[in-house]
């Protein structure tokens, strides 16, 4: 038997910031615009009352009915966020409860952002490996916008709230096979809320430490990491697997920029037809880009059961990953 | 690579009309060299001339005879 994914859904909140709500906000810039450089259309923010919590649950109930899922059968809980409800206590916790998982389910929650789904198929599929657990829940969710100051032009125009959950399992078909993960440390600085944690109480004005509330990125250095990472993690991961370029059916990468993607693509030589951009209507979601991506090009037709999927994440840490899957 | 092609180039990138770029234009008057325009620029010295432009190099650019010269 084979560890695979065997379902996956996505919830989005209503609230909707559109590009035409933008140009409102920047003087000079147009819809049209800031859909040529970024790809999108519309973003889905969480409500001042949504949370991380919410989001999630609502991606796990979406995975629970549309799949046939039993919430008895979960006997692991798994949530990425770097948006969490609380620091303290583990907000996987709380979704356990919330979902009615059984008590004798683990729980925790794992701090990545972009290349969270990566790490996530890695440790579900190690736990599953040394038996500690066999289905489990895996969920990444964010509401970055509650990190983003909505005068910042590099990020507003970027990131969108939303979540997804994913059950991994035993499977007769589907498949997550070998992995390549790697670390950049040295680039913490380029994608951070500086405030975000403990090291922020030192000071009672948050501002005086050189702290700040909200989000910032260094476009160009996260840009130049991506260039650098990305086209040796696809030849490693291939290299691990045994395989070669051509036996790859798809290439789902996660969606950070359509026009760094359409970048990517070109450097790395993949064709159009094997390659997944659609950020119109999730604009970036951080660590769900990818499980998204993955429901919606199936919808589309684009990928099927038995495909052979390269998947890579990278972004905040700096931290990236690739794995290669059986759709 | 020409001059002339470079800066059909960065009117392509920047959006703006051929031919309406001079060299000595200064980069701040113009309102589409923003922080996307950052990421482009990137983009194009990566897949036109195989060279990498950190964010500290395009803060020094003044003119656009500055990022002419970088592309060789």
């Amino acid at each position: 038997m084979n560890i695979g994914i065997k379902a996956i859904e996505y919830f989005l909140p209503q609230k909707i910031l559109s590009n035409a709500d933008l140009a409102k906000t920047f003087p000079g810039w147009t819809e049209e615009k800031i859909y040529n450089k970024t790809g999108i259309v519309n973003r889905h923010i969480a409500n001042d009352d949504e949370y991380v919590s919410d989001l999630a649950y609502c991606a796990a109930k979406k995975l629970f009915e549309n799949h046939s899922i039993e919430p008895k059968d979960i006997d692991f809980v798994i949530l990425f966020t770097q948006s969490p409800d609380y620091n303290v206590p583990t907000t996987a916790c709380i979704l356990q409860d919330r979902l009615e998982i059984p008590k004798s389910a683990g729980a925790f929650d794992i701090n990545l952002g972009c290349s969270a789904f990566i790490y996530g198929l890695a440790v579900a599929k190690s736990l599953i490996n040394t038996n500690i657990a066999k289905n489990i829940l895996l969920i990444t969710a964010e509401t970055y916008s509650k990190y983003i100051n909505p005068r910042e032009k590099s990020v507003v125009t970027i990131f969108g709230d939303g979540a997804a959950a994913a059950l991994i399992s035993y499977s007769e078909a589907s498949q997550i096979k070998e992995f390549d993960l790697g670390t950049d440390g040295s680039g913490a600085e380029h994608l951070i809320v500086s405030s975000s944690g403990v090291r922020s109480r030192r000071t009672e004005n948050n501002n005086q430490d050189g702290l700040s509330n909200s989000l910032y990125m260094n476009g160009p250095e996260i840009f130049n990491f991506t260039i650098d990472v990305v086209p040796k993690s696809i030849e490693n991961v291939l290299i691990k697997n045994n395989l070669t370029f051509n036996d790859i059916d798809f290439f789902v990468f996660h969606q950070a920029n359509s026009y760094m993607l359409d970048h990517l693509r070109k450097k790395c030589y993949i064709p159009e037809d094997k390659f997944f951009i659609n950020m119109s209507d999730t604009g970036n979601t951080v660590s769900s880009t990818i499980p998204i991506a993955l429901c919606q090009a199936e919808n589309e037709g684009r990928i099927k059961r038995g495909d052979t999927i390269l998947l890579v994440g990278f972004g905040v840490g700096l931290s990236w990953g690739s794995t290669i899957i059986v759709w | 690579m020409n001059v002339q092609t470079k800066l059909d180039l960065l009117e392509d990138m920047l959006e703006l009309e051929q031919g309406s770029l001079e060299m000595t234009c200064k980069l701040e008057s113009l309102e589409s060299w923003d922080s996307l325009a950052a990421i482009s620029l990137i983009a194009l010295v990566d897949e036109h001339f195989e060279k990498r432009l950190t964010g500290a190099m395009i803060k020094e650019f003044k003119t656009v005879q500055d990022i002419i010269d970088f592309m060789e």
